[in-house]
């Protein structure tokens, strides 16, 4: 009789799924109590990939604007003029503002040293509008001219290795 | 349809005349999957009309392709629907690949085909996960998003995002498989089938849940097909009718999988529960795609070369897949330049918004809630 | 309580010459003000701090854990902010009705306070019609829900109101026809008659008296949480239909009084259950001590009770709702013939069944608990088992 079905599969299914919940009763929580209760900074456990927010390494940057042509929604702002007397690339400005940024990488991909890069910083939250423009260029520096051999100056090589070792983590674009 | 309203006068036998409600079950409701409004004109707590209202979430992504073009696109494919966004970013790929006659890689095939099977199951989780809790079972829910941070994990090792991958690229995809992610995501699969059966014995099975979504809101084949439902929903009316399996793209013919139809096993076939029990069958399909995937990724490169100012030739090319709320299509027409002259793209979750005015009549209010959650609505994909 | 009146209206108490009537009125009085202030709204409000942890943990997440050690004060925490809120009344409601609707559902809970015994000299007032006294106070709740309902002027809050209405006067019904098996039994609606007629071991309860009476506990309980607007059957305040159903346009301290008397009424809940069924503050002799014993009565009534509070959480934590009709349909279609067949099952048991027969039941019924317990942990096992806890990253807590 459906009557006395019902019943029986009311209480059988009830039964059923409050022994599941009291299981997970007695499980350990699956949370991790951010940010005064975590072993090690989160920042330090996100994979190499992870991209948060942008920084730029303006030792090894050359100023070839690639990374502000690539960007959907112009976030970033680069002045790079060849100064006149010198005959070197300046770069007067190198602004990026992460309240705009997607977090998309397209700007990363297409940069040949790997100077502007995502970091696995994702704390970004402030109180005022103007910390969201980083300015990364202080006082006009001299582009990077990458050498045709490894890079012999001591400064730049750990930096460049890691921007080469950040570029080379994309999937290279091969012949099949 | 009216959407001002206007009190109705009911004849009641026995000379008492009433009034129907109207209610605006609005923008901003804990319930409705995204800003969705309807507007609901019940008698007492029976509806007679319900009347959706779309457009909240509108932000103009098929008129911004026309600005960034195709390289650039690709992010904004992720928020068209940010619940399963891989198969979103597979479709524009393979749009402007169909345009430019490029060739994929295979390794790039099954990677794609990888992401894409993870992101069907974790967002089928979420799915599953609402609609526990609109019915109102609030454990489901967070198991159900528990097992997603593992999916999640898994897919930020691979891009570098949780949620808007931006992991596909025309030609192929951006990032190789990392070196130990094969052996993590077979555990992952390793852990997580177990749980679905737990997830159904904890509530797909429950009488109280049952009862509330069996027999509720059917439709028939013919209805589903004239209204145009894709997908889990179609599918739950008992149509057959998978576009991995009936009009194959990528690598898919090479995988063994099952298409889950509803069969009406709680109550008729097209009932909610239908379109429910098809989803939790999905993921155990995702699963086999994934081992097999998983288990014969081939060597090679993932990426074809394609110029960084891309320019198709003239015309126009349609493309059809699976996305996890069904069958997505993407429809782009260019002009020669590097922008694209008119991006259409086509999603489950808008005509099946079509449909809830015609199927709620005579349910209750607490039925409305039970069938925008069973059609597995996002109000983005409804918006772009 | 009557000898503490005596002796202060006796020769020579402090308050000698006084009318006896209005003294005892006024200890009474006071001790339910005690009663309200000190065991009640801490009681109500530590309910909701386990509530979430307990809701939390079945989550596989925390709950509050920051405001004091493991986040016990959480709740004094909430209360401050609600009493800190602006009261907000909308324009176009009832102000009268809106401002005394919340005072309504607590007086409804709260007087029920004055019957349930604590211990056997532990009561505010031993009416004799104790059982009947909480059925007809717990009526009240229903007119505050209306009232929220409708003085809001909105109509999530209306109809949240009116499903509330039928839910609770509907589910006095088979509450009330579970509660008749044991006056039967006991001859008395008396709170404290009823216990006495209990022993301390589990073979003297109610619950394991007979079939029936095991039947009708589960009636009693699931038509108390219908009657408490718990899940399963919260629609009033269903939060994914209705907001916030009729406490929808509350603020600030009134929103918290709806809530203080939901929890507040699953103790209460509780409270009954143990008294009708599970033999109350009754512990086997093992001291003389009056003060003792007392604090031992207190004690084990208060961890029976806490028990089905904590039962209720959990179910709370696991069901989905029902809809409307199908909680009506559960109402009248299978719960009130079920307690319809056990009431006169009940009387039929006791003039045909001899003793001998009674206690063998007795000790049968027992035992049949204790197997439903044992294959519940063997259900949890299984789970545990299939669930895979060999993971090194998810495994037993160390508390439990």
């Amino acid at each position: 009789m459906g009557y006395f079905t019902n019943i029986k599969e009311s209480v059988a299914t009830i039964f059923e799924g409050m022994s599941v919940t009291f299981s997970h009763f007695i499980r350990r929580p699956y949370t991790v109590q951010y940010p005064d209760r975590v072993p090690i900074r989160i920042q330090d456990t996100l994979p190499f990939r992870y991209r948060g927010i942008l920084e730029v390494d303006l030792e090894i940057c050359t100023g070839c604007l690639a990374c502000e042509r690539a960007c959907p929604i112009d976030c970033i702002v680069i002045d790079a003029k060849k100064d006149p007397q010198t005959k070197a690339m300046m770069l007067t400005r190198f602004d990026i503002d992460i309240a705009k940024c997607m977090y998309c990488g397209l700007c990363s991909e297409p940069c040949p040293t790997g100077s502007i890069h995502h970091t696995s910083e994702f704390e970004g939250a402030d109180y005022s509008l103007e910390s969201m423009l980083r300015r990364f260029v202080k006082t006009p520096v001299i582009a990077y001219k990458p050498k045709k051999g490894p890079e012999t100056d001591p400064e730049i090589a750990p930096i460049l290795d890691r921007g080469m070792a950040y570029l080379g983590d994309f999937a290279a674009a091969g012949e099949e | 349809m009216s959407l001002g309203g206007y009190d109705v006068e009911v004849d009641r036998p026995g000379g008492l005349a009433t009034e129907e409600m109207t209610l605006n079950m609005g923008p901003q409701h804990p319930s409705t999957h995204g800003v969705l409004r309807f507007i609901v004109k019940a008698d007492g707590e029976v509806m007679r009309e319900a009347i959706p209202d779309v457009g909240y979430l509108h932000r103009s992504i098929e008129k911004i392709a026309e600005k960034v073009g195709y390289h650039g696109f690709m992010p904004y494919t992720d928020r068209v629907d940010y619940v399963a966004a891989m198969p979103c970013n597979q479709g524009w790929a393979m749009v402007s690949e169909k345009l430019a006659g490029i060739e994929v890689p295979r390794r790039a095939e099954y990677c794609r085909v990888i992401a894409v099977e993870l992101n069907r199951i974790s967002s089928h989780l979420l799915s599953v996960g609402s609609m526990g809790m609109d019915i109102g079972a609030y454990t489901p829910f967070t198991h159900a998003l528990r097992e997603r941070e593992y999916i999640n994990d898994l897919l930020e090792e691979l891009c570098g995002a949780r949620l808007t991958f931006n992991y596909m690229r025309i030609g192929g995809v951006a990032w190789d498989l990392p070196p130990d992610w094969v052996p993590k995501a077979v555990a992952f699969l390793d852990r997580f089938e177990p749980l679905i059966d737990e997830y159904n014995a904890l509530i797909t099975y429950n009488k109280i849940y049952v009862e509330r979504l069996a027999n509720v809101a059917v439709i028939s084949a013919e209805d589903a097909i004239d209204y145009n439902l894709v997908g889990p929903n179609l599918r739950g009316s008992g149509v057959k009718f998978d576009v991995r399996k009936d009009l194959p793209y990528s690598v898919y013919p090479e995988f063994q999988f099952e298409v889950p139809v509803g069969r009406g096993e709680m109550g008729t076939v097209g009932d909610s529960f239908d379109r429910y029990i098809v989803r939790i069958n999905e993921m155990i399909e995702s699963c086999k795609i994934l081992r097999q995937a998983l288990a014969g990724v081939p060597e090679g490169s993932v990426l074809a070369k394609v110029p960084r100012k891309f320019k198709p030739p003239v015309g126009d090319a349609y493309i059809r897949i699976e996305s996890a709320r069904g069958d997505m299509g993407w429809y782009c027409v260019s002009d020669g330049t590097e922008y694209p002259h008119r991006v259409k793209i086509r999603t489950g979750s808008f005509t099946a918004t079509s449909i809830i005015d015609k199927v709620s009549r005579g349910l209750m209010l607490a039925d409305l809630i039970a069938v925008v959650a069973s059609f597995d609505l996002v109000a983005p994909e409804i918006d772009r | 309580m009557k000898g503490l009146v005596a002796q202060l209206t006796g020769q020579g108490g402090s308050l000698a010459g006084m009318p006896y009537e209005l003294v005892a009125a006024l200890v009474m009085l006071l001790f339910g003000a005690i009663v309200v202030f000190v065991f009640v709204l801490p009681v109500a409000g530590v309910t909701s701090w386990l509530e979430r942890r307990v809701w939390a943990r079945i989550q596989s997440r925390v709950g509050p854990n920051r405001v004091g050690p493991q986040g016990f004060l959480q709740w004094l925490a909430d209360g401050i902010k609600n009493m800190l809120k602006e009261d907000i009344i909308p324009t176009a409601a009832d102000r009268w009705l809106f401002s005394i609707a919340p005072y309504l559902v607590v007086i409804g809970f709260v007087a029920t306070f004055a019957v349930i015994p604590f211990g056997a000299n532990l009561v505010v007032a031993d009416l004799n019609i104790g059982i009947l006294y909480i059925t007809a106070v717990t009526g009240l709740v229903v007119v505050g829900v209306l009232m929220a309902g409708w003085a809001s002027n909105n109509k999530w809050s209306l109809l949240g109101g009116i499903r509330s209405a039928a839910q609770i006067v509907s589910y006095e019904i088979p509450a009330g026809l579970s509660i008749f098996p044991i006056v039967l039994l006991t001859g008395t609606l008396s709170m404290q008659g009823i216990i006495q007629a209990q022993g301390w071991a589990p073979w003297h309860w109610f619950l394991f008296h007979s079939p029936f009476t095991f039947a009708a506990f589960f009636i009693f309980f699931v038509a108390a949480l219908a009657e408490g607007n718990r899940t399963p059957f919260d629609l009033p305040e269903a939060e994914s239909e209705l907001v916030a159903g009729f406490c929808t346009e509350y603020s600030g301290m009134r929103y918290l009084l709806f809530f203080l008397a939901e929890w507040g009424n699953l103790y209460v809940i509780g409270a009954i259950v143990t008294t009708l069924f599970l033999g109350g503050w009754q512990v086997p002799h093992v001291t003389d001590n009056p003060v003792l014993l007392a604090v031992l009565q207190f004690v084990t009534f208060f961890l029976k009770s806490y028990f089905w509070v904590f039962i209720a959480m959990w179910v709370r934590a696991t069901l989905p709702r029902v809809r409307v009709d199908q909680l009506m349909t559960l109402c009248w279609l299978y719960m009130v013939p079920i307690a319809l067949v056990n009431l006169v099952a009940t009387a039929i048991w006791m003039t045909v069944v001899p003793a001998g027969v009674d206690r063998m039941v007795q000790l049968a019924m027992t035992a049949m608990g204790a197997g439903i317990i044992v294959f519940f942990f063997s259900r949890v096992r299984f789970h545990l088992r299939r669930a895979k806890l060999r993971d090194i990253d998810y495994y037993y807590s160390p508390i439990i």
